[in-house]
């Protein structure tokens, strides 16, 4: 129960770049990877414009082509970004650690783009192929890692929809201190779906052109994909083969509204991150930066806003407070895990990504946004934030590895 | 924060299609009665099988009432009635107190897929603006654990767990593994599923209902003449919380869990090819309580009359029990409640805690011609009475995941 936990690969796939690198540079650069949606025709809905991962670039060159049918898009990214974070991880061999390493994959609604497919043939009156119905269980992900990598531990699926990444990194966390594993690559993904953008599109929630989380004008949120794995490590085993630490995992809250499948409420979120804080045995005086679950919607991002009020006092705007989801869009059950990542990098490398599109002071939302350009700030402690349908509310915290 | 917190069952709820309640459900279980009908829920007509377990008669009503009851789906529907009848049961009061350590752990894996795809074909057919937006929640697949939450006021967590066959035994050791951290003190453990025309033709499309040939659709595990399983829906949730917090508000215990284990079985054919995570779970769970093999009285086996399923865990379970396999019993109650996939775990594990509580092992129903690749020590076609200390529940699934839970009566140390 003492086991300590640490960041030691990081592997993304998303609509500004695919691997940390690439992704970190155009992160801070504050470039976004909002474009025309190409997934679908979106002539008959009210916006156009998404997050999407580009030029085929969900498989790469990590999915073999043989069982690229076999394997849904969200599988397809969960696999990219496994394989990514375990290369960064220089974890190559797994054969003699494979009865100890486990996968927890968080998703929104797992295969939805196989929904959508079958979808478009039963309307047609034509019969669906076996090996896209053989795609449906949200675990078909669990399979696909399990059949490349051959690993033995435990493994689970978190769906708790638009935190599910933080579930994912959360009870891996718990079975490493458990004992129950050495390894767990915490993965979560989604690919861009029709149903969500149809959903969200109807809720009026979307914006027509960009995200603005925060802004006094901000339209709503964008609709994305992506994926994004941790390669979680209990420390002593991190130590032992000489493994790069990004940060380590000092604890997590959760908790449930229990209000409304839709409206956030604020005295969950407050709970929610007084839970981790408990956990880390922190207070908030020393959180450094907290990215932002700021979906750039109205009554998210004041929700968030006036929740991170109660928690952390006349102190509130002092500590930067950003939303990747202003480049990336809402990336769904993946979203977690990809600002998780930022997270783990802003620590190792002392920069704050920006909130970009921001334009116009909110008075209800006068946080610290680190509006538009990237801060050189020495971040020792982050919280990362996650809300969900369903009011499943999960904040991780994270901290330097001074040792 | 203790690891040997001990962790015990208080409560019951199971809406199955052989029953309503614990009591009425663990009486059909002694009888050996059958749940399987014509189905109701959607036109068969384009399949080739028309039966399955559907609930007939089930009035959500009657448990929580007309409120917002329209835009719930049935998952939702069958997961609210469970909760509220083992909330009842375990004489659980949620309070603006304790309701930050209660929790919701859910299995579900396709409960949320007819909403999901209806939703969508609406859209197909009518055009993305004039798709109802009240029914977008329901598709998130934890819609249904979240309206537990809502329902019932539960505030300290909600999970839920996509892990097909395993889902609802995947809920009860995150739900466990979560008290032992000391996030909660109770949690409700449900699995749901519900019968609908998609996951009805994704088991048909994939050749794996009985009845595809044209005959009378059977469920009889470990038989000789099974050929596919009989498509069911249900919810079962269960109250658990550590036994000094059983004791302090005085509710009943029904039953404790000793051990739990999981193991991957990375196969990646979908096909229950090797047994080897099944295997190293029944094991890890018998050597994490030091328990060996005689010192379970009742496997509570998930074959659910597939020819590879029911093969590959009669296997598993003579090589781990050895000589012992002769004198532990065995059996399925898929052969009455037919397979209700991401709920059959919680529903198992309801059935074991009324085997240990009512002194009888359920039936394997349906058992004509011996297999001799199916050779257990089955208890078939009638109820069988026995004193049981100690139930071992299994589940697999054929995308790898393996969990094995032990759970025991608590007056027999």
């Amino acid at each position: 129960m003492n086991r300590r936990v640490v960041i030691t690969g990081l592997g993304v796939v998303s609509s500004i770049g695919i691997g940390k690198d690439e992704f970190w540079k155009n992160l801070i650069a504050g470039k976004s990877g909002i474009t025309p949606v190409t997934a679908f025709d979106t002539t008959e809905h009210f916006t156009h414009m998404g997050g999407e991962v580009k030029d085929g670039r969900a498989s790469n060159d990590k999915v073999p082509t043989p069982v690229r049918n076999l394997y849904s898009r969200a599988t397809q990214l969960a696999l990219t970004a496994t394989k990514l974070a375990l290369e960064d991880a220089r974890i190559n061999n797994l054969e003699n650690s494979v009865n100890d390493i486990g996968v927890c994959y968080g998703v929104t609604t797992g295969p939805i783009q196989v929904i959508e497919k079958i979808n478009d043939i039963i309307i047609k009156k034509e019969k669906p192929p076996e090996n896209l119905i053989c795609q449906l269980p949200p675990h078909t992900t669990l399979a696909a890692i399990g059949r490349e990598l051959k690993i033995l531990g435990p493994n689970y699926v978190l769906s708790t929809a638009c935190s599910a990444g933080n579930y994912a990194i959360g009870f891996g966390y718990d079975l490493i201190r458990l004992g129950k594993a050495k390894i767990i690559i915490a993965c979560a993904s989604d690919a861009f779906s029709r149903i969500s953008f149809t959903g969200f599109n109807q809720f009026k929630a979307v914006a027509p052109e960009k995200c603005q989380p925060f802004d006094k004008n901000r339209k709503g949120m964008m609709v994305a994909e992506g994926a994004g794995v941790l390669i979680l490590e209990e420390l002593e085993h991190a130590r032992n083969r000489g493994a790069r630490i990004y940060s380590e995992i000092i604890g997590y809250g959760l908790s449930c509204d229990a209000r409304h499948m839709t409206t956030p409420s604020v005295e969950g979120i407050v709970e929610c991150m007084r839970n981790a804080l408990k956990e880390a045995g922190i207070g908030p005086e020393d959180v450094d930066y907290i990215s932002a679950h700021g979906t750039g919607t109205i009554a998210n991002d004041r929700t968030e806003c006036a929740a991170i009020k109660e928690v952390f006092g006349p102190r509130y705007r002092e500590i930067p407070i950003s939303s990747i989801k202003s480049m990336l869009g809402h990336t769904m059950g993946a979203a977690s895990a990809i600002e998780a990542i930022a997270c783990a990098l802003a620590i190792a490398h002392d920069i704050i990504p920006p909130t970009i599109n921001y334009e116009t002071l909110d008075p209800e939302c006068d946080i610290d946004c680190v509006p538009n350009e990237a801060r050189r700030y020495t971040v020792n402690i982050a919280m990362n934030n996650s809300y969900a349908f369903g009011g499943n509310n999960a904040s991780l915290l994270m901290k330097k590895n001074n040792s | 924060m203790s690891w040997q917190k001990d962790i015990v069952i208080t409560g019951i709820g199971v809406i199955s299609p052989i029953g309503e309640g614990r009591e009425a459900f663990w009486q059909a279980l002694r009888n050996g009665d059958v749940g399987f009908r014509k189905i109701s829920l959607f036109d068969t007509s384009a399949f080739k099988v028309h039966i399955a377990g559907e609930i007939t008669g089930f009035d959500p009503l009657a448990y929580i009432g007309k409120k917002d009851l329209r835009v719930l789906d049935r998952s939702t529907r069958l997961l609210l009635s469970a909760s509220c009848l083992a909330i009842d049961d375990a004489s659980l009061e949620i309070t603006d107190e304790n309701t930050f350590r209660i929790g919701v752990s859910v299995g579900a894996t396709f409960g949320s897929l007819h909403s999901i795809a209806q939703f969508d074909i609406e859209g197909l057919r009518e055009g993305p603006r004039y798709v109802n937006p009240s029914f977008f929640p329901n598709t998130v697949i934890n819609s249904p654990a979240s309206q537990v939450s809502i329902r019932f006021k539960i505030k300290g967590f909600n999970s839920t767990i996509s892990t097909g066959f395993c889902a609802s035994m995947d809920a009860l050791v995150y739900a466990a593994d979560f008290i032992r951290l000391g996030r909660a003190d109770v949690v409700l453990v449900g699995g749901v599923e519900e019968l609908c025309e998609e996951t009805f033709m994704g088991f048909h499309n994939l050749g794996l209902l009985s009845g595809l040939d044209g005959r009378e659709p059977l469920s009889c595990p470990f038989d000789r003449r099974r050929n596919g399983v009989i498509l069911s829906e249900g919810a079962a949730v269960i109250v658990i919380e550590t036994e000094e917090h059983a004791l302090d508000r005085g509710a009943p215990i029904l039953a404790r869990i000793r051990s739990y284990s999981s193991a991957f079985t990375p196969d990646g054919d979908y096909k229950f090819r090797s047994g080897k995570g099944l295997k190293t779970a029944i094991e890890n769970a018998l050597s994490e309580a030091s328990l060996a093999p005689e010192d379970i009285d009742y496997i509570s086996c998930c074959a659910n009359s597939t020819r590879e399923l029911d093969r590959m865990e009669s296997a598993v379970i003579r090589e781990v029990f050895g000589e012992a396999v002769n004198h532990v019993y065995a059996s399925s109650v898929k052969s009455m409640i037919g397979e209700t996939y991401s709920a059959s775990g919680a529903l198992a594990l309801a059935a074991s805690v009324g085997a240990i509580n009512k002194g009888f092992i359920p039936p394997t129903v349906n058992y004509l011609e011996t297999d001799p690749e199916c050779d257990l020590n089955h208890v078939v076609n009638k109820a069988l009475d026995a004193e049981i200390k100690r139930a071992l529940v299994t589940s697999s699934d054929p995308y790898g995941n393996n969990t094995v839970v032990v759970i025991e009566g608590v007056n027999n140390e």
